[in-house]
């Protein structure tokens, strides 16, 4: 582990410094008017009961309290802005810094990810900053600044009062630290024990059809009920002692208000002590403990932080592979109408000790079709990611009509690829954010002929509001098979040199399947073309057939010619019809 | 969906009281619990009032004696500051103890309410639940539910309780104060705290939508990343999330400055009261119609009195969340039953034949009939095959088989129609592969014993070997009692479907009912599995569900064909083969023809 989470968290702040400054000087500065306030209050009880005096000589001091109270209530609001703002802006550093780090580590990696667990990450894990800035660690130096503030005017109002909170006071936290040790594991081991009850309910909730299938939710739900009351009997044992610094702050605050008070009236009745200092102690004394008791509400703002920032640490040390994103944008543009490719001795390996590309050789002639099959794993989708610059090779060229691919500019290069992928994505929007993803530029006519052309003349009518109908997860969902006509209209907006197929494997059924390849067709005239087929039945007998076996080129030729050959290609093709 | 939770605003305002006796309903047997810890809250806040009150009272006293030098009876208010100071100590320890403890009580029988209220719905009913985002809300509603004694009811009380005492002191001393400090207790209590939560809630609702965009933004960043960066537009996918966290930054600033405001507007209602009890005590000490030991009291017991009324504002906020998710909670736990069980017993039958007649379901009353007249026959030890493109139905008729789902027209199970027996009975006759098998968050072990939790070592172990499984558990340093699910090792399509198969044999039911059992596999792992859906099928009557019949044809005698909701043909596997290679080849169509005869 190279750092802790509350390093890095207090790290976190430097560029908020200057807010949090701000919140923690209105904290002490209201201190300072609380104190002025009791004062009064002391003041003007010690004038009425021991000089006579009424409301007509000491309102004004009675009407300078609600202006003190006033200005409390300002410094209260000013504290909470700037406290906010400074967790608001660290988290809003922190997104945006994830996000650079996503596009990173690429399009691989994203696709390894599951993605429940790692939005609730990059949502809700960035949100649980904000209550640690704004508000643990305001309080962590608040509860030592206020106290000593208070502890500094008692010292100035009556020496021996100061004495005794002197004593109980720096006892607090030494005690809470004893005690606290110990409570702050308890009370991790509480949350995490809560947490895990929550998991396993969720999960019985999750299954609750394999469980009735299996006929198992009564037993299910006796286990539910015998684990909660197993969970209770350990989670009290935990909570006696995590409540136990508790217990000591509560112990110290109230015996030290006691024992002041019973001092002040003694010390009073023997008239040691004039009655307006001993009020006013008595009023300050409760308010010494107030900011430890806060600091303690918000701890468990610091462990949610602490647990969040351990996830985001993990995350922002991820190394990123070796990805082609990282070129600079300082390359020359590329633009070519026709596209030929070569590949030359390329290696490639997600890891050091898995190769999966071995001096792969390959080369398709500008305006030719090439179909590459292989059994899962032999690195067709290795390749395709190397060709759109998601990775770069470590061994070996790749040629764009004879230009290395990598003194290319990327983004340059990626405008000529059309890409039809096995899983299509759906972004949250409108079917027609969804088409222009691919070409943002294009324009009504262009939007038409693409939408005819995919055979989406249907689905649109389908749906309620045709171009406009919300899709994603939170609007309607799309079919297989219409998923693969949104991609490739978003193929034809594109209206790219170089087309990269890569055959759904989930099965379209036939009247689905025909449509889909008709457009296909009709989209490769004059096109570069590499397709991968999952599904070998759909391989024509002339077409140009690469078979990949374990990061290497073990066959090409026409589909015809290999069959007949009997090689890996005849193999594949037996395989796949006992499928 | 029919069995979606209802949104909170269709329902009156008027019902919050019933909502809150069922709450309370559902605490029943830990009642004791509940009003033991608010006893404790109460007597742990007022000791530490009357703790300050007493103090002043005190001390005010002592300092007149002193400046009179008339005799005072110390013992009794120093003892009693003692006490209040033991009471308040140890109250409160106790308090949050007991207050824990009956909110472990409340929380497991919640729990185990609404699982049981929720069996009967799966999964019929729970339509909407398949949703991620509504599961993850009935996750956050079930926790609010949790928090309801500890951060609603218990400050609530107290806050109640303690305002009376305080105004019955006040007006026991000085009527006129007890109307003033009515004022400030009901402006920081209540009109502020509930002013802020109106006005907070457009603001709340901006953000919970916002974090809404953000999650969909960041599954769009995860899943579409490679459209995202081939269509270069990854740099206004990182503006969107920008743009979306401003304003939902926007949105909590607003509702942190109404939280400020409810938090410092406590404070403000507290030194009112003060002003408020200087302004009309201290002419009555004056007029000698108060005791000014009394004032003292009056003044210290109405600054105490507000740290009870402090919880206040984040309890009302609490107390609207928690309502709305008790009436999400509650819509959904009183879904109707899809189906029905009988009152009787099942039938007792020796003989295991299905027979489907004129069979019609829908997933709702306006929704199209995805069963639409299915005839079919498995009888006792045959092996069927159900055939048809996807949305054929084929699921649909798995689901009514097992009584998940109601449906109209006939089945019968060894000639005694199915709604005469209890839904286990069935689903004990029959196995099922399902097409997403879940798997729990524990270990194999346990999710291959879910059918049957007392199988022996070596009945597993022989299921193990018939679903080829054993490679995988050998492979797996901890075999058995490797951890899978959420929490576990990732496991592979193929191998779930596999556990699927080793779970439903150890079932060891006479029908087994296989979903789609080699959907989303490669050509090899499938092979793989054919082995272990036959050993599986041995002496059981099989109903085989697929799109795609390919090399599953060799495992049955019959092969029925589903389109539209319908059965268009039935007839022996070898006829089949015969007559859909012609018409796959017919309209299965490619560029450049077909490479034929191979």
């Amino acid at each position: 582990m190279a750092i802790s989470p509350t390093t890095w968290l207090r790290e976190q702040s430097r560029p908020v410094r200057r807010l949090l400054t701000t919140g923690i000087a209105a904290g002490a500065v209201q201190a300072v008017l609380m104190c002025g306030g009791a004062w009064l209050v002391a003041h003007v009880l010690a004038e009425a009961i021991f000089a006579g005096r009424g409301l007509g000589e000491l309102w004004p001091a009675v009407a300078v309290l609600p202006l003190l109270a006033a200005a409390r209530f300002a410094l209260t609001l000013l504290q909470r802005h700037v406290t906010f703002e400074a967790g608001a802006r660290v988290s809003a550093g922190v997104r945006l810094s994830l996000e650079e780090r996503m596009r990173r580590l690429g399009p691989r990696w994203a696709a390894q990810q599951s993605s429940g667990e790692m939005v609730t990450r990059l949502v809700d894990g960035v949100d649980a900053l904000i209550p640690y800035y704004a508000g643990y660690l305001p309080q962590v130096a608040l509860a030592a600044l206020i106290p000593a503030v208070i502890l500094l005017v008692v010292l100035a109002a009556d020496p021996w009062s100061a004495l005794v909170l002197l004593l109980t006071a720096p006892l607090i936290p030494l005690f809470m630290v004893l005690v606290g040790r110990a409570a702050e594991q308890a009370s991790q081991r509480r949350w995490l024990r809560l947490r895990r009850m929550g998991a396993r309910f969720m999960d019985a909730l999750s299954g609750l059809t394999t469980l009735r299938l299996c006929r198992a939710t009564a037993r299910e739900q006796a286990l539910l009920e015998a684990t909660g009351e197993a969970y209770r009997q350990e989670t009290m044992a935990v909570l006696r002692i995590a409540f136990l610094s508790a217990l000591v702050l509560e112990f110290f605050a109230t015996v030290s208000i006691a024992v002041l008070a019973v001092l002040i009236g003694f010390r009073l009745m023997w008239g040691t002590l004039a009655f307006g200092p001993g009020l006013f102690v008595l009023l300050l004394a409760p308010e010494l403990f107030m900011p430890l008791r806060a600091l303690g509400t918000q701890r468990h703002r610091r462990m949610d932080a602490a647990a969040a920032a351990e996830d985001l640490i993990a995350l922002l040390a991820v190394p990123a592979e070796a990805a082609a994103a990282t070129a600079g944008p300082s390359l020359p543009g590329f633009t070519a109408a026709r596209i030929g490719i070569e590949l030359q001795q390329v290696s490639f390996g997600y890891t050091s000790d898995r190769q999966v590309l071995h001096e792969l050789g390959l080369s398709v002639d500008a305006g030719t079709r090439l179909t590459v099959v292989g059994a899962s794993g032999s690195g067709k989708s290795t390749l395709f990611h190397l060709l759109m610059g998601f990775a770069a090779p470590q061994g070996g060229r790749i040629l764009i009509n004879g230009e290395d691919l990598t003194t290319l500019a990327l983004a340059s290069w990626r405008q000529h690829i059309a890409w039809v992928p096995q899983r299509v994505h759906v972004f949250h929007g409108t079917l027609r954010d969804n088409l222009l993803i691919a070409a943002p530029q294009a324009d009504a006519r262009q939007l038409e002929r693409a939408v005819q052309a995919a055979a989406l003349v249907p689905v649109i009518a389908r749906l309620r509001q045709g171009l406009d109908t919300p899709l994603g997860e939170h609007g309607q969902g799309l079919s297989g098979g219409e998923r693969q006509r949104l991609a490739l209209a978003r193929a034809w907006l594109r209206d790219a040199p170089l087309l990269l197929l890569d055959e759904p494997t989930q099965h379209l059924d036939a009247a689905t399947a025909a449509v889909i390849d008709r457009a296909l067709a009709k989209l490769a005239e004059g096109r570069t073309v590499i397709r991968i087929a999952h599904r070998l039945d759909t391989i024509a007998a002339d077409e140009q057939v690469a078979v990949m076996a374990d990061g290497r080129i073990v066959e090409t030729g026409t589909a015809s010619a290999l069959r007949a050959s009997h090689g890996a290609f005849a193999r594949l093709l037996a395989a796949d019809r006992a499928a | 969906m029919n069995g979606g939770p209802r949104d909170p605003r269709d329902t009156p305002l008027a019902d919050s009281g019933q909502v809150l006796r069922r709450l309370l309903g559902l605490a029943r047997g830990h009642r004791g619990w509940m009003a033991a810890g608010a006893a404790m809250a109460l007597l742990s806040t007022l000791s530490g009032i009357g703790l300050l009150a007493v103090s002043g009272h005190f001390i005010t006293s002592m300092a007149l004696a002193g400046a009179s030098g008339a005799a005072i009876n110390y013992y009794t208010p120093a003892a009693l500051i003692r006490l209040l100071a033991i009471l308040r100590t140890g109250g409160r320890y106790a308090e949050r103890l007991i207050t824990h403890e009956a909110t472990l009580r409340v929380l497991a029988r919640l729990r185990t309410w609404l699982f049981g209220r929720l069996v009967p719905l799966a999964p019929a009913g729970l339509g909407g639940l398949r949703s991620a985002e509504l599961f993850s809300r009935l996750r956050a509603d079930v926790d609010a539910l949790e928090h309801a004694y500890l951060g609603v009811l218990i400050p609530l009380l107290v806050a109640v309780v303690v305002t009376g005492i305080v105004l019955a002191t006040a007006l026991l001393y000085l009527p006129v104060l007890a109307l003033w400090l009515l004022l400030p207790i009901g402006l920081g209590g209540v009109l502020l705290p509930r002013w802020a939560m109106k006005k907070g809630g457009a603001s709340g609702a901006t953000a919970v939508e916002c974090a809404e965009t953000l999650r969909t933004l960041a599954a769009d960043g995860l899943r579409g990343r490679a459209e995202l960066a081939l269509y270069g537009t990854e740099s206004a996918h990182a503006e969107r999330i920008a743009a979306a966290t401003v304003r939902l930054q926007q949105a909590r600033r607003q509702t942190n400055r109404l939280e400020a405001i409810g938090g410092a507007g406590v404070a403000l209602a507290a030194q009112l009261a003060v002003v408020g009890v200087l302004v009309f005590a201290l002419p009555a000490v004056h007029a000698a119609t108060l005791a000014p030991p009394d004032l003292t009291m009056l003044v210290l017991l109405a600054m105490a009195a507000f740290d009870a009324i402090a919880p206040l504002p984040e309890a009302w906020a609490q107390l609207g969340a928690t309502m709305a998710s008790a009436r999400r909670v509650f819509a959904l736990a009183d879904t109707a039953t899809p189906v029905i069980e009988p009152q009787a017993p099942s039938p007792v039958v020796h003989d295991d034949g299905l027979s489907i007649r004129r069979l019609r379901l829908r997933y709702g009353a306006l929704e199209p009939w995805v069963l639409d007249g299915v005839d079919l026959d498995l009888p006792q030890g045959h092996r069927l095959a159900v055939v048809g493109p996807s949305g054929a139905g084929k699921s649909s008729l798995v689901g009514a088989l097992l009584r998940l789902y109601p449906y109209q027209g006939s089945i019968t199970l060894g000639g005694t129609p199915l709604d005469a027996w209890q839904g286990d009975d069935v689903r004990a006759r029959i196995a099922v592969v399902d097409q997403q098998p879940y798997l729990f968050d524990a270990s194999l072990r346990s999710n291959l014993c879910i059918a049957r939790p007392d199988a022996t070592d070596e009945q597993l172990k022989e299921v193990i070997v018939q679903a080829q499984l054993d490679g995988y558990v050998a492979s797996l340093p901890q075999g058995l009692d490797t951890w899978v699910g959420e929490n576990g090792v990732r496991v592979s399509g193929g191998e779930a479907r596999r556990i699927a198969i080793a779970r439903a044999l150890l079932a060891d039911a006479p029908i087994l009912v296989l979903d789609e059992p080699t959907e989303g596999l490669d050509a090899g792992t499938a092979a793989q599995l054919y082995q272990a859906l036959a050993a599986a099928m041995a002496g059981r009557s099989v109903l085989l569900i697929t799109h795609r019949l390919g090399g599953l044809s060799t495992l049955v005698d019959e092969v029925a064909t589903m389109r539209c909701g319908r059965i268009v043909e039935c007839v022996p596997t070898a006829a089949y083969l015969g007559v859909s290679s012609g018409a796959a080849r017919a309209s299965a169509v490619s560029p450049a023809g077909q490479i034929t005869g191979i």
